[in-house]
């Protein structure tokens, strides 16, 4: 028998300049994962970084590279390992690595899609009701038959301001998973970072077009399906099966990685018109805008002294909810 | 075509290597769970091996044919019978309208039964395959297993009928089935020595793993494993426990997550992405062992295995599923 080796790291790029370490690390006969420092750390800087390698190694059409599957801080690359081989694969990643030293010089392709939201609807009402009955009669996380409140509870806050955070930043989607369509999605504004535990356990349905919270991330519910995240209102249709409505002709999804959106709100009677006229009428015209998102605009807010003291007062207020708010 | 009288426990249309390229929008390739059984049952009949068929799980599919034409069966030995008398397995054999095919339960060995018709099942490709998605009710047959009541088309067949019946796969080249499954598998991406101690590599290459009833299409539930030594005390920011990892994208089909003490092979319908760590991979070219492993009675062991083997072992399969094994 011949010895077995456990390393899987097939090759590496020193930390240089703002870049991290990269590691490839094999992932059985026809996938390879590219994953940046050896530490897991959250920060979006990866991300931002995972998007513009992802586009620029898309954008050399390889022979024998089916797909890209981009993470927070990772890359999965699917292939044919008869056409392409995992060293001819890494070579050609880290020709691109190496040509993106500066975070600073980052910019890739945006969209901002701009998304109507009725908080506190009726259909979302219904399945955390569903929850209570079936599920989890004492559900802490249910407060007055919705999730709002504990929510509000937990990052200091009121439910008004809950709803201006979510409507007051830019959400950006590190990348779709989950369930078909659905993107990950992190307030770029760190003075919105609404944080909330998960559901435990979690829900069996949650209706279409749902909005939810779970730990820091955003989700859209694409279709009805369980989930685990708060929820807390409902916007349009973001998938679509069948194809029918202009928007969904080629492909069923709508999010792409690296999109933003922004929520406005509006009446409940206002969603589900739209819902008609993108389900059935298939005439809604969604409002996207092109755009491109530069790393460096970004990084100076962030790390400006008046967000980053806005920052510290809420992390504050949601150190005290949390002492609070009862434990899922 | 044939009219569907009992849809069983879980029959559906799978092809191979089912919808590819849609990963990054949170979609699974699908495809048939076993591709070598429903490979040599389209071979049988005259299509090429990735073609849809009827992939029945557990049993008690029953059906009528609407049609004259070709069909065999191919997999677990479900000890199906036409118009009440045994169809034999790994041959085509040749059906007329009014027929009536049923199948049992699952045999001895083995789980899945494939049933490969002249022309293919003839359903609207979605994404660029003709497979169930059963998790997100999409794909084959209105993203749904069948039921009673169903009608399912098949494409046209170019050949005679005459020509195509009668034909057998070879003794040597069919697979054989067993109740401890050695699947060979790469470690990665999070082995050793970062994610797992040495031991705990060794261990999961040599421990069989009794698959638990909760297995499914997505995901095949092995027991708990008490002889994994993680390498780190903790996930870091991804959480408390060692096997929790930022969310990353799963190297489905094949990979082996590993959920807190419980590994879980990530198959056909599988989650794209999620926060848990994966500590080796199936290799391609074993994945048809998977869909015949049985659930609550069948153990899965690992077999270390190169990257160099797996792909070597991938050509050797193209091989297998050609005309070449058919007699």
């Amino acid at each position: 028998m011949q010895p077995k080796d456990y390393h899987v790291i097939l090759d590496s790029l020193a930390e240089a300049g703002s870049r991290p370490q990269v590691l490839f690390r094999q992932a059985g006969d026809g996938f390879l994962q590219v994953e940046y420092g050896e530490n897991p750390r959250f920060n979006l800087v990866d991300s931002f970084r995972v998007l513009t390698v992802n586009g620029a190694v898309k954008g050399k059409r390889i022979p024998g590279l089916f797909e890209t599957v981009p993470g927070i801080r990772t890359n999965l690359y699917h292939f044919d390992p008869e056409v392409l081989s995992v060293r001819k694969l890494i070579g050609e990643i880290k020709e691109v690595e190496e040509s993106i030293s500066e975070v600073m010089e980052i910019e890739f392709e945006s969209r901002l899609i701009t998304l109507p939201i009725a908080f506190e609807d009726s259909e979302t009402k219904k399945c955390v009701q569903k929850y209570v009955k079936e599920v989890r009669p004492d559900a802490p996380n249910v407060i007055n038959g919705y999730n709002i409140e504990y929510m509000a509870l937990c990052n200091g806050v009121s439910v008004a301001e809950i709803k201006n955070m979510v409507c007051s930043t830019e959400w950006y989607n590190s990348g779709n998973g989950f369930w078909p369509g659905g993107g990950f999605f992190w307030p770029l504004d760190p003075r919105r970072a609404i944080v909330v535990p998960k559901y435990n356990p979690p829900r069996t349905w949650t209706p279409e077009g749902t909005v939810g919270i779970g730990g820091p991330c955003l989700y859209v519910y694409p279709t009805p399906t369980g989930g685990g995240y708060q929820v807390f209102g409902r916007t349009i249709p973001i998938f679509q099966f069948s194809q029918k409505h202009p928007l969904f002709k080629d492909n069923p999804t709508f999010f792409r990685a690296g999109d933003r959106i922004r929520f406005f709100e509006v009446p409940e009677e206002e969603i589900l018109r739209i819902y008609q006229h993108v389900h059935v009428e298939t005439d809604y015209e969604y409002d996207i805008k092109s755009g491109t998102f530069v790393v460096k605009d970004w990084l100076d807010f962030y790390n400006s002294g008046s967000v980053q003291q806005e920052v510290g007062e809420l992390l504050a207020k949601q150190e005290a909810g949390t002492r609070i708010a009862p434990k899922v | 075509m044939l009219s569907v009288l009992n849809g069983g426990i879980e029959t559906v249309v799978e092809d191979w290597p089912g919808r590819i390229g849609y990963l990054d929008n949170g979609m699974s390739a699908s495809g048939a769970f076993d591709n070598v059984a429903l490979g040599l049952a389209n071979l049988l009949v005259g299509n090429s091996p990735g073609e849809a068929g009827l992939e029945i799980t557990g049993g008690y599919f029953e059906a009528e044919f609407g049609m004259d034409t070709v069909i065999s069966v191919t997999g677990t030995d479900m000890k199906p019978t036409l118009n009440n008398q045994a169809l034999p397995l790994w041959e085509s054999v040749k059906v007329t309208k009014g027929d009536i095919i049923k199948f049992s339960h699952f045999g001895e060995f083995g789980f899945r039964a494939y049933l490969g018709v002249g022309g293919g099942v003839d359903v609207p490709l979605y994404l660029g395959s003709k497979s169930t998605c059963l998790f997100g009710s999409y794909g084959g047959y209105n993203g749904r297993k069948l039921q009673a009541g169903d009608v399912i088309r098949f494409g046209p067949v170019t050949q005679k009928l005459e020509a195509l019946a009668g034909r057998r796969v070879k003794e040597s080249a069919r697979p054989r089935y067993v109740r401890e499954w050695t699947l060979r598998a790469i470690p990665g991406p999070n082995a050793s020595p970062d994610y797992l101690t040495e031991e705990g590599m060794d261990f999961l290459f040599s421990t069989p793993f009794k698959i638990q009833h909760s297995s499914n299409r997505s995901a095949y539930r092995l027991q708990e494993a008490q002889g994994l030594s993680f390498a780190r005390p903790d996930g870091g920011v991804a959480g408390s426990h060692p096997s929790n990892v930022l969310d990353h994208a799963y190297a489905i089909r094949g990979t082996l997550n590993i959920c807190g003490n419980t590994p879980i092979l990530l198959v056909a319908d599988g989650p794209t992405l999620g926060g848990y760590m994966c500590a080796l991979s199936v290799i391609n070219a074993d994945l048809w062992k998977i869909g015949q492993g049985t659930i609550g009675r069948d153990f899965i062991k690992f077999e270390y295995c190169t990257q160099e083997e797996a792909i070597q072992a991938r050509s050797e399969q193209r091989a297998w599923l050609s005309e070449s094994s058919l007699t």
